[in-house]
């Protein structure tokens, strides 16, 4: 599904991805993690291509990203989840979430809402349909992104730190909705730090520092015999937070 | 077109451009000294807590507003006369251009003692501070960090605004350079040549406007 | 003494009526033509083309640059010179447009840069073109920012109509230039023209201010 050979990406004269090669197959739960400026949410946002790359490969659903005018189809496909939300605030939460549908899917209004409808419920949400993001907590917020980007019925769901700018109260109603969508059998690849949620659902955990893809392994594996130094330097240092 | 400037005729007018020029400076330099005045009058005026003594303050600031400066303008210069006031020309555009420019100045500085934090005022008061303590020492410094770019920004605005006296027949730089256009009948000369003045008044304030702000910008507040 | 010279300035009442249905006439549609084209030059402004940006910005500066009785007087005297010829209104109406649009394009491109980049993010990841981001997405909040400002710009145009006076259109300053002609009391003929300015201009200046603190209470 998400096919990464020998991808490079330089910010001027600053490595940040080095020599990526990685496969994430249909169904798949990857979870990212490392130490900031590891380059993890760079390698994220290069699967959809808000990011571009300097050298190597990198197919996603058979579509090469070096193709731009196969890109605008493929946002389609590959739903993204923001640390920030990113919600439109002039947008009602059910006005954020069908946009996209009417405009890029070219739904009819009343076909996007009764999609949005039923994904604003889904992530618990019925009684906020009209409300805009300024009058919604940000947990609440971070679950209209979410029907947001599955109103698109993407193949791909992306989560760049979907919790880390949350009130720790309001983390769990967000991982609730992505264990949902792990167990659904979506595909995804999610940048966190939250444990738990790798240890629930994931099928691999990757750590990443400065650049590189330092290690892979099943959560089991990952949390219990790390191969790597650094790899149990850094969750010595986040599991005793 | 501009390949066919007569760019003798230019040189030949120079010195009355340049005349043109210096008029133009002193008489947006002492409006802006006049409107200085004016600006910090009315702001004080209008911030401090008597309703009675701030209406003058605001029907002052909002008739200047909301009417031309060309009409202010030949208030004055139709209406003095009447009153039996007598002035030069060129007195009585500093006067307008003066009251114009410090209605503005007035809402500036307003507002940029309006955008010191109430902490601050606090922060005062619980060290005993009396009010015009507070003012001079906290509020204002700060106040004045934030007017600057603004004020220059309505330097700029006077400038300009000052080529309106051209009309009621002021030798400044405007209509030093309609002089190549009605002597010679080269418009386009006279027309030339005033733009550039105005544009190097322009640059000059822009790029002080510019290097102001890149120095004094506050740490930890852009 | 007063009431004499009142009753013969309004004597002159069809003369003040047009020049005020000049002002407005002549304000309104350069506003029109000034707001569509300022939106344009606002867009190529915060473009991605960097050298279009550019040149559009040093046209623009000419313009903020000097005064606007010099910038009439371009329309109306060099312009012939290539040919253009132009009656009073239509300079007017050129001149009046140009600027304004020159002004609120700055006003829009700096709207646009204020729009947060994550929005354009977001929209960019759910597949609009580029178009449709700004039409759908950083454009509607762009126009929310910069508002109040559009406003104030709109009196500032209102009341810098009054320039084109200069080349003989019967506006309402020049109505109020007329009558001191032949009523020698400018206190009472030029009071009453502020009067007319201050009519259209004062709600406007009011509706700026309540946007402004609008804006500030509901949207950050």
């Amino acid at each position: 599904m998400i096919e990464f050979s020998g991808v490079n990406k330089w910010f001027g004269s600053l490595h940040v991805l080095r020599d990526i090669s990685l496969t994430v197959a249909r169904g798949e739960v990857v979870v990212v993690c490392g130490p900031s400026g590891s380059g993890k949410s760079t390698l994220i946002r290069c699967i959809n291509g808000l990011e571009p790359f300097q050298s190597g490969r990198l197919l996603v659903d058979g579509t090469d990203l070096a193709d731009r005018k196969a890109l605008l189809r493929l946002r389609t496909e590959v739903g993204f989840v923001f640390q920030s939300f990113n919600l439109y605030p002039h947008k009602t939460a059910l006005e954020n979430v069908t946009l996209a549908p009417i405009h890029v899917r070219r739904l009819s209004r009343a076909q996007a809402e009764e999609r949005g409808r039923a994904l604003l419920e889904k992530v618990g949400l019925a009684d906020k349909m009209d409300s805009y993001p300024h009058q919604l907590s940000g947990g609440q917020q971070q679950r209209v992104a979410i029907a947001r980007s599955l109103c698109m019925q993407p193949k791909i769901m992306l989560f760049d730190e979907p919790t880390s700018a949350l009130d720790p109260e309001m983390i769990n109603e967000v991982l609730d909705v992505m264990v949902g969508l792990a167990r659904e059998g979506m595909t995804m690849m999610v940048v966190t730090h939250e444990m738990g949620f790798a240890r629930k659902v994931a099928d691999r955990v990757i750590f990443m520092d400065r650049g590189a893809i330092v290690e892979t392994a099943p959560p089991e594996t990952f949390f219990t015999a790390p191969a790597h130094a650094r790899t149990r330097d850094f969750l010595s240092k986040i599991l005793h937070q | 077109m501009l390949g066919g400037l007569n760019t003798r005729v230019m040189l030949e007018y120079l010195p009355e451009i340049w005349q043109g020029f210096l008029a133009t400076l002193f008489l947006s330099a002492a409006s802006f000294v006049g409107a200085m005045v004016l600006g910090v009058l009315a702001c004080a005026l209008a911030i401090q807590p008597l309703r009675w003594l701030r209406a003058p303050a605001v029907v002052y600031v909002d008739a200047i507003r909301a009417t031309p400066l060309l009409a202010q303008l030949y208030f004055l210069y139709f209406g003095l006369p009447r009153l039996g006031v007598v002035l030069p020309e060129m007195l009585i555009g500093i006067i307008a251009l003066s009251l114009n420019s410090g209605a503005y100045m007035a809402e500036i500085i307003r507002s940029g003692i309006l955008s010191i934090p109430r902490g601050q005022v606090e922060a005062g008061m619980s060290t005993g501070l009396s009010y015009l303590q507070r003012m001079r020492l906290i509020v204002l410094p700060q106040a004045l960090r934030v007017t600057v770019s603004p004020l220059i920004g309505q330097a700029i605005v006077l400038i300009k605004d000052s080529s309106l006296l051209s009309l009621i027949s002021v030798v400044e730089l405007t209509r030093a350079g309609q002089r190549i256009a009605i002597d010679r009948f080269m418009p386009v000369e006279g027309l030339v040549a005033t733009a550039l003045g105005y544009l190097v008044l322009y640059y000059v304030l822009k790029s002080a406007a510019g290097a102001w702000q890149a120095r004094n910008s506050l740490p930890g507040r852009g | 003494m007063v009431w004499f010279y009142l009753e013969r300035i309004f004597g002159y009442w069809p003369v003040l009526l047009k020049g005020m249905g000049m002002t407005i006439g002549l304000s309104l549609l350069s506003l029109v033509i000034g707001v569509a084209i300022g939106f344009g030059f606002g867009i190529i402004r915060a473009g991605r083309n960097r050298w279009a940006a550019r040149a559009l910005g040093l046209y623009i500066d000419f313009f903020r640059a000097t005064p606007f009785l010099v910038q009439v007087f371009i329309v109306f005297f060099i312009l012939p010179q290539v040919g253009i010829e132009l009656s009073a209104f239509a300079a007017g109406v050129v001149a009046l447009s140009n600027m304004a649009a020159c002004f609120i394009g700055e006003i829009v491109a700096a709207g646009l840069k204020a729009v947060p980049p994550g929005q354009s993010e977001a929209a960019l990841a759910s597949g609009m073109t580029r178009a449709q981001q700004m039409r759908l997405v950083v454009m509607p909040q762009a126009v929310r920012i910069i508002t109040p400002s559009l406003v104030g710009q709109f009196v500032l145009l209102i009341k810098d109509s009054s320039v084109v006076s200069a080349i003989g259109l019967l506006d309402l300053t020049r109505s109020g230039w007329l009558i001191v002609q032949s009523v020698p009391n400018g206190l009472l003929v030029f009071g009453i023209v502020g009067v007319g300015y201050f009519i259209i201009c004062y709600p406007l200046i009011h509706l700026s201010r309540r946007l402004e603190r609008r804006g500030q209470a509901a949207f950050l």
